[in-house]
């Protein structure tokens, strides 16, 4: 059981790392700031570090919302199994869809079924779970909103340039964006990290003093934080595309300066929140940016049917782990068999579902319309147009000569 | 109920995320600026541009601080 569980909450946070790329790398990916494979492996490379960095592991798993020890729910490896089963199969539902969803709010869910049928509805604290999902569950997507279209706005005002006498546009840089996007995704990739593999090897580590093998109260061991980070690593590498899609053109055409203001939002706002002490979802909040931004800037529209289904995984989020959590709870509670029922169903489940993902295949190269050649193609334009202006200004001067007075004026 | 640790979120997400648009917007208009043919002082221009692109580095620098627990400590 215990090893089960291990190799379940690794697959989780293997999961957890490609849910969440996108929220890091989708608009650096979409503006072309960084190419798509540097970008996952970037995020990669920075969530393995901030798992390293960070092993203050959260000693519950559910944050105080199942009510644990005395008094409540004994948090039994049985129990962590159905909810990480309910969480992992949610997080491959969306992602087959495409829908950013916060991992965490899956986890939660899973436990909540799993806790409800192993110990009944009172085991489940009702007001730690208002504020620590509902709430924050609307308040993120319009705080990270709100900051990133006063972002967008800024940005624009200020590089917006014009000639005051012709009120031609003057060149405006906004590319240099780009450079700066590099940076603010690299924050929040590295601040996932720190973050997000705690609950796993807080999940492991509770197994293990559950089991016995380790002394209670003690951190986690080495191999447990390195396999937790490694997890992490991999799956953000795997790179969810289908999600980097939806976030990165889905939602909202995002242009460079629209970008860094919305990763700037996001990086502020997830750190701000773990700070302040009311603790936001990463991915709530690096979706109501990219939608605050894609307000922001005129002429851009959002997309507002995506943002409904996106609203609506959310919401469907804690129930439908849940669900799936209290159904494996019931299983598991039957003794082996039902455990061994559980986990092939479990792992027949996600086959099932990456195979069925091979039909439509979303990789680097497809999942997101890259600027890259739209860029390339500008440069060139530019060139183009610089030169063909010399031609016109030599044309101009010699139809001058020419007394050609239409061509002058043109 | 947080209501006022959900105020401070929100304010200081918005105070931080606008200070280090504006100053990297600033930068970006100031080497933009510096990169017009008729510009009498481009070096001034393009040295406060990266004095704005410095700040926000330090900015970046803020983050990293507040994201690595070794120092929040």
């Amino acid at each position: 059981m215990v090893a089960l569980v291990i190799a379940l909450a690794l697959f989780f946070d293997f999961t957890n790392g490609f849910h969440d790329t996108a929220n890091a790398m989708a608009t650096p990916i979409a503006t072309g700031a960084i190419k798509p494979k540097t970008a996952v492996a970037l995020a990669a490379v920075l969530n393995l570090v901030g798992a390293f960095l960070s092993t203050e592991v959260a000693k519950t798993v559910s944050g105080g919302i199942i009510r644990e020890g005395s008094g409540g729910v004994q948090i039994t490896p049985e129990i962590i199994f159905a909810g990480l089963m309910g969480a992992v199969l949610w997080n491959m539902i969306t992602w087959l869809k495409g829908l950013p969803s916060s991992s965490s709010h899956a986890l939660f869910g899973g436990l909540i079924g799993a806790a409800i049928v192993g110990a009944g509805f009172s085991s489940v604290n009702l007001e730690t779970l208002l504020q620590k999902v509902i709430l924050p569950a609307i308040f993120a997507p319009v705080i990270a909103g709100l900051a990133a279209y006063v972002c967008t706005r800024l940005a624009y005002a200020l590089t917006s340039r014009h000639d005051p006498e012709t009120g031609s546009k003057l060149t405006q840089k906004r590319g240099g964006f780009r450079t700066g996007q590099i940076f603010t995704s690299s924050l929040v990739a590295l601040a996932h990290g720190t973050n997000d593999a705690q609950k796993t090897m807080g999940i492991i580590t509770l197994v293990l003093i559950a089991a016995g093998t380790q002394t209670p109260g003690s951190g986690p061991q080495l191999w447990v934080i390195t396999a937790c980070a490694l997890a992490i690593a991999i799956g953000t590498y795997a790179g969810g595309w289908r999600i980097i899609r939806t976030m990165g053109s889905g939602l909202t055409e995002v242009k460079p300066a629209q970008g860094f203001a919305a990763e700037s939002s996001t990086a502020s706002a997830i750190l701000a929140s773990s700070h302040l002490g009311f603790a936001l979802s990463t991915t709530q909040v690096a979706s109501g940016s990219v939608i605050g931004s894609g307000m922001g800037r005129r002429g851009t529209t959002v997309r507002w049917n995506m943002v409904g289904k996106i609203a609506l995984g959310w919401l469907f989020t804690l129930p439908a782990a849940g669900i799936v959590g209290a159904l494996t709870a019931l299983l598991v509670m039957t003794g082996v068999v039902g455990v061994l029922i559980a986990a092939i169903a479990g792992t027949g489940a996600v086959l099932f579902m990456f195979f069925y993902s091979r039909k439509s295949s979303v990789s680097h190269q497809n999942a997101v319309e890259v600027e890259e050649a739209g860029q390339a193609v500008r440069f060139a334009k530019k060139k183009a147009m610089a030169r063909a202006r010399a031609e016109a200004k030599a044309k101009a001067k010699a139809d001058a000569k020419a007394n050609d007075p239409k061509e002058n004026r043109r | 109920m947080k209501w006022l640790e959900l105020l401070a979120v929100a304010g200081a997400t918005l105070i931080a995320s606008a200070t280090v648009v504006t100053l990297y917007s600033l930068g970006v208009r100031l080497t933009a600026i510096a990169g017009d043919a008729e510009q009498t002082s481009p070096g001034l221009k393009r040295s406060f541009a990266y004095a704005c692109f410095g700040l926000c580095g330090l900015a970046v620098l803020v983050g990293l601080y507040l994201i690595i627990p070794y120092f929040s400590k």
